[in-house]
């Protein structure tokens, strides 16, 4: 048996897998402590009669750390740190960034000499009098977090380590966040990702100290897990050092959940929330992937994420000109107070499904005065906005079948445009909670191979095993796994051909019941 | 017309389409131009026939591999040291700058130094999309000399370079460029009004800046917009242009070799069963095959966008598992002479075919 628990903004969700079969799946609020919300649905397992030692594991996935960047709050400042110079004069870090987030994490930023070129000759010597200063800045500024990040680290992270060492060494209490060991090559991507990560560094801490607190209380000892981005497991413990790698991992576990509930591989998927739906694509089994450039918060990152664009619709989106208008503006979680069915005054999408006899929640005789033509008129235009944005998700004009998921799944019409077949599975309310449950185990391998001697093809398959061996012995199914990254790249100092070639396959947890395989 | 801050993302966008996968990552360039002209206040552009006949025209621009870009950063006076540089050791004037590249971050840099030297930049460039030798420029092939030529590397070590033809100067800015990080400043190619506006590839900023404004409209997918995109090249001097093909990236392989990014994208189509697209990369898109069959070559223009977001793609962001649609462009007539196919055509890049226009090319 498994425990998938999803903490989001507003719900905390939990099921109780054995297999594929969900035995408990249960919805509660999200406190602000966090802690009580997850003690509080652990509870509901338990009182269930579940033994709770009989848990083989524990997945979390959590949103925490996204948020905390979009909304701008847990964020510790920081000091930039970048070995570079003389090139980028006048490129500070933090260029581009919307303003209300750089000025949460502060503008104490380092320009160093350091750093190599792409031929492994140096950029320029590390200036050790350079460091003696922003060491001395560091101790006055009483700074937390630092990111370091040097050129062409992701190739030689010789001159990060080197500051790194340095400023443990002083200023021992300090957080240290090293580019090479988050980011690719794209050295100000990189630095973005090593950024927001520094500044999340206190709150990993107080997150995983509250999933740690509350699963110890209720006697789980089992392995606790919390989800990647990319739908792969991290030990909560790692989770400290690189919170950012949980970077939208809710999306990624939304779609995975979905996929499993309904058993489509290639599908859209369709998350009603209350002020916003996500639509993200289902290809054999795994979100659609975006491109190389990410923006979480507004900041350019290089994670991978799930291919997800929200649009404008949720339940508690407004309703105006006689229905032929619809959102963005919403009312979001204050649905239940402000929404007509549920005794407020503000006209929103529940209300007019729930006036057309299409849903039934809240109490239907506060609608019935609502003009027909403003229900027919909202119908169509939610109709509209779903076929328009499932349209542009989609990946050719054949039609795909649709999953509903999210508390608004009950806006979406029985029939759409372009698609298929409509699913809205039961549980799938806490699909979210299901795909971190069935998350999977990654592994990855990294060689310097000579394209020269060794044929590419080779190559390849030598790598992939290689990262196979990793998956299998971390704990995945070995007749399952599949390769999501092939990254290659040129090491132009070593001979011609040579080049340093990077794989990372996923697999599901083998032999989940007997507990063992995983660690 | 001025140039100004709010003008240089849609500038960017449609450079980077016009880069067909090379001149490197333009968001690197955009930003440094950005902060210049935040510090020097906007540039004057100006058509190419309002330059004075007499008036010398410089070209400014960034040689090397794209890839190292990623991680050896531009500074922003970049653009305006090389020009003064330049001034210095050859003792020439200089009245207005022009880009030698309009494809990728070369539309960008001499836009600064006109901006801090209080000159014009001329609206147009020597290459009409981005390709990886001097000797392909329109400047070139019009038997301009690219020297006296002044390269600047990024620690601001300059070189004076006097090469007696266009080959050999290339040789030692590459090597230079190389041997210094594998990105370098240049300003080269040297003339007067009246030679300028006989080679230049005319209005490509303008048009730049509207294609640009189209991409970043949002307002549908690559596809989507295909129509729109379409209008902005038919009436100009490129004429034809074409949807080749939708579909994932399956396999992608890159290295540098002499300077230059090469490699090979498969393209798998979204209807599993049909053939995928093989673009050929030598750091731009040189061609695009399906089945074997020629769909469009080098000199016209290839250009890959990321399917849903229109934003174009370079090779070297070009990865494993990205939805993307394919598009082709004719080349300007510049390129079509016997003269300029010497240097331009499929053969010159060491394949073993000649260059059919693409209107020629039966569409699907």
């Amino acid at each position: 048996m498994r425990i998938g628990i999803d903490v989001g903004g507003t719900h905390t969700d939990i099921v109780l897998l054995e297999g594929d079969d969900v035995l408990i799946a249960h919805k509660s609020l999200t406190t602000a402590d966090v802690t009580t919300g997850v003690k509080n649905v652990l509870a509901h397992v338990r009182d269930n009669g579940v033994e709770m030692h009989e848990v083989d594991a524990v997945m979390i996935g959590t949103t925490q750390f996204t948020n905390a960047v979009i909304e701008r709050r847990e964020l510790s400042t920081v000091a930039a740190i970048r070995l570079g110079l003389p090139s980028g004069r006048g490129m500070p870090p933090k260029l581009g960034w919307p303003s209300e987030i750089s000025a949460a994490l502060g503008s104490t930023d380092f320009m160093l000499h350091g750093g190599y070129l792409y031929d492994g000759k140096k950029l320029s010597d590390i200036d050790d009098a350079e460091i003696d200063k922003v060491i001395a800045d560091l101790k006055s500024k009483d700074i937390q977090s630092v990111a370091i990040t040097s050129a062409f680290s992701p190739m030689n992270s010789d001159p990060e380590n080197y500051v790194a060492q340095r400023i443990s060494a002083e200023v021992p209490n300090i957080a240290l966040t090293l580019s090479h060991r988050i980011g690719r090559v794209g050295l100000l991507e990189r630095e973005n990702a090593a950024l927001l990560n520094a500044a999340l560094l206190s709150f990993a801490d107080r997150v995983v100290n509250a999933f740690a607190e509350a699963v110890a209380e209720f006697g789980l000892s089992c392995p606790v897990f919390i989800s990647q981005n990319d739908g792969t497991l991290m030990e909560s413990q790692f989770v400290r050092e690189f919170p950012a790698l949980t970077f939208s991992s809710g999306p990624t576990n939304s779609l995975r959940g979905a996929a499993r509930l309904t058993g489509f591989d290639e599908a859209i998927v369709v998350d009603i929330g209350g002020t916003t739906s996500d639509i993200g694509v289902l290809r054999g089994g795994f979100p659609r992937e975006s491109n190389m450039v990410v923006e979480v918060g507004g900041v350019r990152t290089n994670f991978r994420m799930p291919d997800v664009q929200a649009i404008g619709l949720g339940g508690g989106s407004l309703v105006e000109d006689d229905g032929k208008s619809i959102g963005p503006k919403s009312v979001g979680h204050n649905l239940v107070r402000d929404g007509l069915v549920f005794g407020g005054n503000m006209l929103t999408a529940t209300d007019i499904v729930v006036a057309a006899g299409l849903a039934e929640v809240g109490d239907k005789s506060k609608v019935t005065e609502l003009p027909q033509s403003t229900i027919e008129n909202g119908l169509s235009t939610i109709r509209q906005i779903l076929e328009d944005g499932i349209r542009m998700m989609k990946p050719n004009s054949d039609p795909l079948p649709v999953i509903l998921v999210g508390g608004g799944a009950i806006l979406a019409p029985k029939e759409m445009a372009h698609v298929s077949e409509i699913h809205a599975p039961t549980n799938s309310g806490v699909a979210n909670a299901i795909g971190a449950a069935i998350a999977l185990i990654g592994g990855e391998a990294e060689r310097f191979i000579d394209y020269s001697n060794t044929p590419r093809q080779d190559a390849l398959s030598e790598v992939k095993s290689a990262a196979e061996s990793v998956a299998v012995s971390a704990g995945a199914d070995p007749g399952k796994l599949r390769t999501i990254d092939i990254e290659e790249t040129a090491i132009p100092y070593m001979d011609e051909g040579a080049t340093r070639v990077r794989v990372k396959v996923v697999g599901d947890v083998a032999k989940l019941a007997s507990g063992r395989e995983v660690n | 017309m001025q140039l100004t801050i709010d003008m240089l993302a849609d500038l960017s966008a449609g450079a980077a389409f016009l880069a067909t996968g090379g001149g490197g990552d333009p968001h690197l360039t955009y930003l440094s131009a950005c902060e210049g002209l935040k510090a020097y206040g906007p540039a004057t552009m100006i058509a190419p026939q309002d330059l004075d006949d007499d008036a010398l025209v410089v070209a400014l621009g960034a040689v090397g591999a794209p890839t190292t870009s990623l991680e050896l950063l531009p500074s922003i006076d970049e653009s305006i040291e090389v020009l003064s540089a330049y001034k210095k050791l050859t003792g020439r004037k200089v009245d207005a700058v022009v880009s030698f590249e309009i494809g990728g971050g070369n539309s960008l840099i001499p836009i600064v130094a006109a901006a801090a030297n209080n000159i014009p930049v001329i609206d147009g460039d020597g290459m009409g999309r981005a390709l990886p030798e001097a000797t392909m420029m329109t400047y070139a092939i019009a038997g301009i000399q690219p020297t006296p030529a002044v390269a600047l590397d990024y620690a601001g070590n300059t070189q004076l370079i006097e090469a007696e033809t266009t080959e050999a100067y290339e040789q030692i800015i590459r090597e230079f460029s190389m041997q210094r990080g594998g990105m370098a400043l240049s300003a080269e190619f040297q003339m007067t009004g009246r030679q300028m506006k006989e080679c230049i590839v005319p209005n490509t900023v303008s048009l730049s800046i509207e294609l640009g404004k189209i991409l970043r409209s949002r307002q549908g997918t690559a596809d989507q917009l295909a129509e729109q995109i379409a209008s902005v090249f038919e009436p100009s001097i490129y004429g034809e242009f074409r949807q080749l093909f939708t579909g994932i990236v399956s396999d992608m392989s890159t290295s540098v070799v002499g300077g230059y990014d090469v490699g090979r994208a498969t393209i798998a189509p979204l209807i599993e069963g049909t053939p995928s697209l093989i673009i050929d990369i030598k750091n731009e898109y040189l061609t695009a095959k399906l089945d074997g069959r020629l769909l469009a070559s080098v000199p016209d223009l290839i250009c890959i966008l990321d399917s849903e977001t229109a934003e174009p793609i370079n090779a070297e962001r070009l990865r494993y598992g990205q939805r993307v649609s394919v598009f082709a462009v004719g080349c300007p007539d510049h390129y079509r002479s016997e003269q300029a196919l010497k240097v331009v055509s499929p053969r010159s890049f060491g394949f073993d075919f000649d260059y059919t226009p693409i209107e020629d090319i039966p569409a699907n």
